[in-house]
């Protein structure tokens, strides 16, 4: 497809104007946190960032989502359905990582037996722009374990590369296509692409924090049991965490919340960090401690999401590594289980 | 504080040799850069692992009550001439010691099922202001050194000084060594700075009711409620907290702002001469929520109608745990 040339400057003005006509999320400050937001008249891209806080999996899946409202009339209940509400949206300027999160997510709430159109709707409406990381953001980063590439296509509809005085805009899709207009009228030339290619080779060997993490399937096949686990959970917390900054993460709870007559059912993020997660009517809980509820954890990441999908559900970004706020490292976990 | 490393390790290592304690909890070198992560030592042999340094953020104290209560349950079911005891060790600092103690003015366990090995404190740095110091690079290494911080970033070589890093409530903090101890390792740490202690919450009393509402909404709306602060925190030990009852369900789940704010203030009340400043839930809040302004502002306010400080002594219990039907001022019930 179609390449063209946009000087570096000309980025936030682009978002801008087509927040203008679109729904258009960009990464913003607010205070020290780089955060995935609206763009609206009062706020300006901010695109000099390394990665935003949180995963914008929010986008396609929010934290809290209405499923349908009721209401109890003298001739019974009255339903009406939320979804499929989606505006046409624009994803502007997420990292690679975080792309690649969407076409792994596509696999649970977009598959054959079972189709989410809460998320599709959302997903179908919005056009996704990847910014390359032409350097790793964070020394923790480790896409590259996990079939990720800093400079990379995958999940994305346009591409924009930094290739040094201007930005290389790949159209990868139809979708990404009709966008085009905002992208002036430079035609890219193979100098451009060529430039790409270097930088993109440059980039990915600039990931160094490396993980065996497709070692590690045969090992968690017969390792439930192993006393290993006994090791991760001491010093975790049970918060939310990791789940709620990983962009894989999935996990959700539907609940009603009713006042009156009216009734509204949500579904919200929840977590398997959380002793609640799981727990049965009865006030049995299958994972009753921390250790199991960290077994699942990885092996939801790198065993069941295989064996269902074949795919890591792990993108690499390190935002739990970093976020965890004592330090439970995901990459030393799958070292010490490629030992095992 | 190299020295007080070494002894710590002699100390906690002769602890289990001579079987006084079961598990030691201290703090071990974390695997990011200027990071130090909890760590449960059993072995005399694994105490090598054991660090003290300027990055030991987290209040230990949550682990002791967790690990008691986890062995509690275990021993629910075993007859009682057959019931073992269980002596946790624990690395403490001055506020760790006065969550402790908080524990044992609540009776949550006994003075003798926890050996406190006391260590002197200057400070631990806020993990997220050094980010900020840096202008948000990455930070690929770092070491203290001399009252400096030096860092390798993403930026290049950057050093900050030690004091202007330092954790806001380490910068005040009246209690930085030990109020109650088995063991003192090392000699006391000099004075921090506790006069200055009141300063923001001054400034944010001088407020109209507005701007105070606003800047309360304004930090909840960051809020998205992974509870690390209510898991980080010492004084949360509620076996099932309000927000997760179901049958009444006290708050809604969702990210109505109203729910969040509904959490933040039910758990803000329940701090009310149970918060030491140790400053693990604002180290642990992914989104930089300034819960400290509030919980200071209850601090204070303790102090002032009470004269109580939460676990600054043994004898000094805890305003909502005490009735004095000779001194308490029961006035404001008639004439509000």
């Amino acid at each position: 497809m179609e390449k063209r040339l946009i000087k570096k400057d000309a980025l936030a003005g682009i978002a801008k104007k087509m927040a203008e006509k679109l729904h258009v999320w960009a990464p913003v400050k607010k205070e020290d946190n780089v955060l995935f937001a609206p763009l609206k008249k009062d706020n300006e891209p901010f695109f000099a960032y390394l990665n935003s806080k949180n995963a914008p999996k929010n986008v396609f899946f929010p934290h809290t989502e209405t499923m349908m409202k009721y209401t109890r009339t003298p001739n019974g209940m009255v339903f009406s359905s939320e979804e499929n509400k989606a505006d046409e949206a624009v994803l502007f300027g997420v990292r690679p990582c975080d792309a690649h999160s969407f076409v792994l997510l596509d696999k649970l709430f977009d598959q054959e037996k079972y189709k989410d159109s809460y998320y599709i709707s959302k997903r179908q409406n919005t056009t996704v722009i990847s910014l390359a990381c032409v350097k790793p953001p964070y020394s923790s980063c480790f896409c590259t374990s996990v079939d990720g590439e800093p400079v990379s296509a995958d999940g994305a509809d346009i591409l924009l590369t930094d290739i040094g005085s201007d930005y290389l805009v790949e159209f990868i899709t139809s979708k990404g296509e009709k966008l085009a207009s905002y992208f002036g009228e430079t035609k890219a030339d193979t100098v451009a692409e060529t430039k790409k290619n270097e930088i993109a080779v440059k980039a990915k060997d600039a990931i160094k924090s490396k993980i065996p993490a497709h070692e590690i399937k045969p090992i968690l096949d017969k390792n439930f049991d192993n006393p290993f686990w006994n090791t991760i959970h001491g010093k975790c917390l049970a918060c939310g965490t990791c789940t709620y900054m990983c962009p894989t993460c999935h996990c959700f709870d539907i609940s009603d919340e009713v006042k009156g007559s009216d009734g509204v059912r949500i579904r919200s993020w929840d977590s398997c960090m959380f002793p609640l997660f799981t727990k049965e009517t009865s006030g049995h809980n299958p994972r009753s401690s921390q250790k199991e509820r960290w077994r699942q954890r990885t092996m939801h990441k790198f065993k069941y999401y295989v064996d269902m999908f074949n795919a890591i559900a792990c993108v690499g970004c390190g935002r739990c590594v970093m976020s965890c706020p004592v330090n439970i490292d995901i990459r030393k976990i799958v070292e010490d289980i490629s030992k095992l | 504080m190299e020295n007080i490393e070494t002894k710590l390790r002699e100390e906690a290592s002769r602890l289990l040799l001579e079987k006084k304690v079961d598990v030691i909890i201290g703090y071990e070198k974390g695997t990011l850069p200027l990071t130090a992560t909890p760590c449960f030592i059993t072995k005399p042999e694994d105490t090598e692992k054991l660090v003290w340094n300027n990055l030991c953020t987290q209040n230990l104290a949550k682990y002791v009550h967790d690990l008691i209560t986890q062995h509690k349950n275990s021993q629910k079911r075993v007859k009682p001439e057959d019931k073992k005891k269980k002596i946790i060790g624990v690395v403490a600092r001055g506020c760790t010691t006065r969550s402790l103690i908080i524990h044992l003015q609540e009776r949550q366990y006994g003075r003798d099922e926890v050996y406190i090995i006391g260590v002197p404190c200057d400070g631990y740095i806020d993990g997220k202001g050094i980010k900020v110091a840096v202008g948000g690079a990455d930070i690929v290494e770092g070491s203290i050194d001399g009252g400096q911080v030096k860092m390798q970033t993403s930026d290049g070589d950057k050093t900050v000084a030690f004091r202007d890093v330092l954790a806001d409530n380490c910068r005040t903090c009246r209690f930085n060594n030990p109020i109650i101890s088995d063991v003192m390792i090392g000699s006391p740490a000099p004075a921090m700075n506790p006069d200055a202690e009141y300063e923001d919450v001054k400034e944010f009393e001088g407020k109209s009711t507005e701007e105070r509402w606003a800047y309360f909404t304004k930090e909840m709306d960051k809020c998205i409620r992974c509870y690390a602060c209510r898991q980080a925190c010492p004084s949360c030990y509620c076996p099932t907290c309000f927000v997760e009852q179901s049958q009444p369900q006290w708050v809604g789940i969702g990210e109505d702002p109203s729910d969040t704010q509904v959490f933040q203030l039910m758990r803000l009340y329940h701090m009310v001469g149970r918060c030491v400043d140790c400053g693990s839930c604002i180290s642990v809040c992914p989104m930089g929520v300034d819960l400290r302004k509030f919980l200071k502002k209850i601090d204070k306010d303790c102090f002032e109608f009470f004269g109580n400080r939460a676990g600054s002594s043994m004898e000094d219990m805890p305003p909502l745990g005490k009735y004095d039907e000779h001194h308490d001022k029961q006035d404001f019930i008639f004439n509000p």
